[in-house]
């Protein structure tokens, strides 16, 4: 079943301007997830993840209402048709 | 058909084979002109809906009446077919036209400027076309577009502009019995809107779609969504954003271009005029473009001039202004007493580097912006009214490193004879060159692999190469500046490299004069005396006059030798600025008062310039990159302080003016002239320093040959 990606305001530019974009491979983790939505818009991954693969440090990604900065980051399952938030971090400066 | 005659027309011969039916050469006989006729082929004359569509093109075009449009004379019946006498284009299709790398940008904008006028007026007309693409687009050997076969064209009356009947089911069919001789609908697929493919009505910003697609065709000679089947292409056209147009055409372009290819129908433009505007924009800021350059595909520049939102000139004064929250662009004549400020530009981001190429003709400004995404370097050809936006991080390090990059702190060009080279110093401390004018960024290696690299501390702005400086009478040396790594030189183009700090005192380690270690904050050279260079250290500012060999203080009676700005005076190799900071922790003007120092006998004693600038209250500081020159004569001097107060001195420091205040903080001032490449002033200052001296040395090998014969 497929999964729905929320793409944030600065990421649309690479998304062709949509504010959702599907998944329909039914990816069994956050890391399929993503790969997925690389091939969709390749211009998010080098926005979400560094040289070195981690998350940016400012950025989170919720699948359904969970950080998976604590429920195991890129293995964290993703159930079907969930939604899955990129949302950048409270932080300041 | 060839021979016989259809009402007053006798068929001469075939030019074409359309969706619908053969096109033929006819003549005329009542009026004795040459004419187009096309003709419905007898397999989908049958149908009636076929019948309907040939007389709902004609109807359709029949209404229009436009240079840019191919005017339809006459409809006709015979023998139970339909025919339609149409003005004969002698030329050819845009299609056939545009060749592997494209057309050149100047025709690509001429043409597309007249396809924009030919949808203008048929929209305005309530009339879409439906099937632009560029075998519909005739160009004459004169220049002129003639837009073809509105043969999906329908009329749209005012009530459905709201309506939305159409189905993708019935479109499909449309195109399969359109295309049926040609067998398939591919030739269309490329051009179709999102919109028509997830089967909703196409209006008039569907048109505005298959333009940016035929844009982007002539622009490259390549399809924006292209795949090896119609699903392929289909899932293009849906998901995929184009893929970046070649680096030769010109940033406005490839602007409209995206805007016109956006996915969603609201982003984009929502009148063909519009899209006329913004193209005549482009246009006449295009004063020459070269063509696409064979095969291998390289970067080249469009030279860009004049562009009406800044109405830039040669000569103008720039200053590009990087702040905490983005860049502002500043822009005067050459008298500098009247500024116009443009921005900001990449809203949010922090701009640590900001760089003008004027080599080879270009007028490229570089921007480093670092937000939570990423940091990334983005270029713009028409002076900041569009900007890159790579896909991927251009400058990053390879995956073995097994770091990440923090932030960009210098974007810095290469020498004036080898124009396509740049580099760019990075945090976490590294150098990164680029072979291709920017395009592609690789790690310098020799200094990566430094056996000192894993000693290098951070300061407190982090572990930064921020300084890089070239020396313009040997290409196989640089220096770089590492903030907490110290001076490191190579003298083979960068295989190598050795730290070059002894006599530069540091407060914070036990070995007062390490090997390395020193924290620099900003180096200059004079290209015109390029063995000596200048040094603001954390505490102290050092001279060296034998390529870094060996350093000596010349703290000699300012304030504080605490600071960060440091600048060279374009054509004194004796004269450098500075601002005075109080203290590591205070970090701020000492007692309040703003003050640049100057020293014009290369640092035996310095000057306070305050002329102008606040002397009371004014706890500032100035940034290593936040003071420059624009070389002019007199020299315009200009700095930036964290509390976003912009100021600039047009007599060498003289007197002071506030250019701007309520800036975010800023992090980066770089001054231009432009037209100039970077250092013309000061490579013109060597060059005479070179002959001076050469003649100085030709008059003692005389006077030495002299004496000999003596």
């Amino acid at each position: 079943m497929a999964v729905l990606f929320c793409i944030p305001g600065p990421l649309r530019a690479f998304s062709g301007g949509l504010q959702q974009v599907e998944i329909k491979t039914s990816p069994a983790t956050v890391r399929d997830a993503l790969d997925a939505l690389y091939r969709e818009c390749p211009g998010i991954r080098d926005r979400l993840i560094n040289e070195e693969g981690q998350l940016r440090e400012h950025i989170n990604i919720f699948v359904g209402d969970e950080n998976i900065r604590q429920t195991g980051y890129f293995s964290t399952a993703v159930p079907p048709g969930v939604e899955i938030s990129i949302i950048p971090a409270v932080s300041g400066g | 058909m060839l021979g016989e005659s259809l009402g007053n027309y006798r068929i001469v011969s075939q030019v074409g084979e359309g969706g619908m039916g053969k096109v033929y050469r006819a003549r005329d006989e009542v009026l004795q002109r040459d004419v187009a006729i096309k003709v419905l082929s007898s397999r989908t004359v049958a149908a009636k809906s076929s019948k309907d569509f040939l007389l709902e093109e004609a109807r359709a075009v029949s209404a229009l009446s436009h240079p840019n449009i191919c005017t339809i004379h006459q409809v006709g019946e015979a023998d139970g077919g339909l025919y339609i006498v149409m003005e004969l284009i002698d030329g050819q299709p845009l299609s056939a036209l545009i060749g592997k790398e494209g057309l050149p940008v100047e025709s690509v904008l001429r043409y597309g400027v007249q396809i924009a006028r030919a949808l203008a007026h048929s929209h305005n007309r309530n009339i879409v076309h439906r099937d632009l693409k560029s075998a519909n687009v005739m160009v004459t050997p004169e220049g002129l577009v003639k837009v073809l076969d509105f043969g999906l064209a329908r009329r749209l009356r005012p009530e459905d502009l709201a309506e939305s009947g159409q189905t993708i089911d019935k479109l499909e069919a449309t195109v399969d019995s359109a295309t049926e001789s040609t067998g398939g609908l591919t030739g269309t697929l490329p051009y179709m809107p999102p919109e028509v493919l997830h089967g909703q009505e196409a209006d008039h910003r569907g048109d505005i779609w298959a333009l940016g697609v035929v844009l982007y065709e002539a622009a490259c000679g390549k399809l924006p969504f292209h795949g090896r089947t119609a699903f392929e292409t289909t899932s293009a056209i849906l998901h995929e954003p184009p893929p970046a147009l070649p680096s030769w055409v010109p940033g406005g372009l490839w602007a409209i271009v995206q805007k016109c290819l956006s996915k969603e129908v609201a982003q984009r433009y929502q009148r063909a005029g519009e899209v006329l505007a913004a193209l005549e924009a482009v246009h006449s800021a295009s004063v020459s473009a070269p063509a696409a350059p064979s095969a291998p595909a390289g970067p080249t520049t469009t030279v860009m001039r004049g562009v009406r939102h800044v109405g830039v000139k040669e000569g103008d004064v720039l200053l590009l202004v990087g702040t905490m929250k983005g860049a502002f662009l500043l822009h005067s004549n050459a008298q500098r007493s009247r500024w116009d400020v443009i921005g900001p530009a990449f809203h949010g981001n922090a701009i640590y580097s900001m760089a003008y190429d004027a080599r080879e003709g270009r007028h490229r400004m570089w921007a480093s912006t670092s937000a939570f995404w990423g940091t990334f370097l983005r270029c713009s050809d028409d002076f900041g009214k569009t900007w890159t936006n790579p896909l991927q991080g251009n400058v990053k390090f390879p995956e073995d490193c097994g770091t990440s990059l923090k932030n960009i702190w210098q974007v810095c060009l290469g020498p004036e004879n080898n124009p396509e080279t740049m580099y760019c110093g990075v945090e976490p401390a590294a150098l990164f060159a680029s072979r291709d004018a920017g395009e592609t960024w690789s790690l310098v290696r020799g200094l990566f692999d430094h056996p000192h690299r894993p000693r290098w501390l951070p300061g407190n702005g982090g572990l930064a190469l921020h300084t890089i400086l070239l020396d313009p009478a040997n290409d196989q040396r640089m220096y770089v500046a590492i903030s907490a790594g110290g001076v490191y030189r190579t003298e083979d183009g960068g295989g190598t490299w050795q730290a070059r700090n002894r006599g530069i005192r540091v407060m914070f380690q036990p070995d007062r004069y390490p090997e390395f270690g020193q924290c620099v904050h900003k180096m200059v050279l004079h290209p015109a005396r390029p063995n000596r260079l200048f040094l603001q250290h954390h505490w102290g500012l050092y001279r060296s006059d034998d390529h870094a060999d060996s350093w000596q203080n010349i703290s000699n009676g300012v304030p504080s030798d605490f600071g960060f700005a440091m600048l060279m005076h374009p054509r004194d190799p004796d004269c450098v600025y500075i601002v005075p900071i109080e203290s590591d922790e205070f970090r701020c003007t000492p007692d309040g008062r703003l003050r640049v120092y100057r020293t014009r006998n290369a640092g035996a004693s310095w000057e306070p310039l305050a002329r102008g600038l606040p002397q009371k209250g004014a706890y500032e500081t100035v940034l290593r990159d936040a003071m420059n020159t624009d070389g002019l004569e007199p020299a315009g001097i200009y700095f930036g302080t964290r509390s976003g107060e912009l100021f600039g001195s047009i007599d060498e420091g003289k007197n002071w003016k506030m250019i701007l205040s309520g800036l975010p903080p800023i992090v980066c001032v770089k001054s231009v002239v432009v037209g100039e490449p970077r250092s013309a002033r000061m490579a013109e200052a060597a060059h005479d320093e070179r002959k001076s001296s050469a003649r100085t040395k030709r008059a003692s090998t005389r006077i030495k040959a002299k004496r000999g014969k003596r």
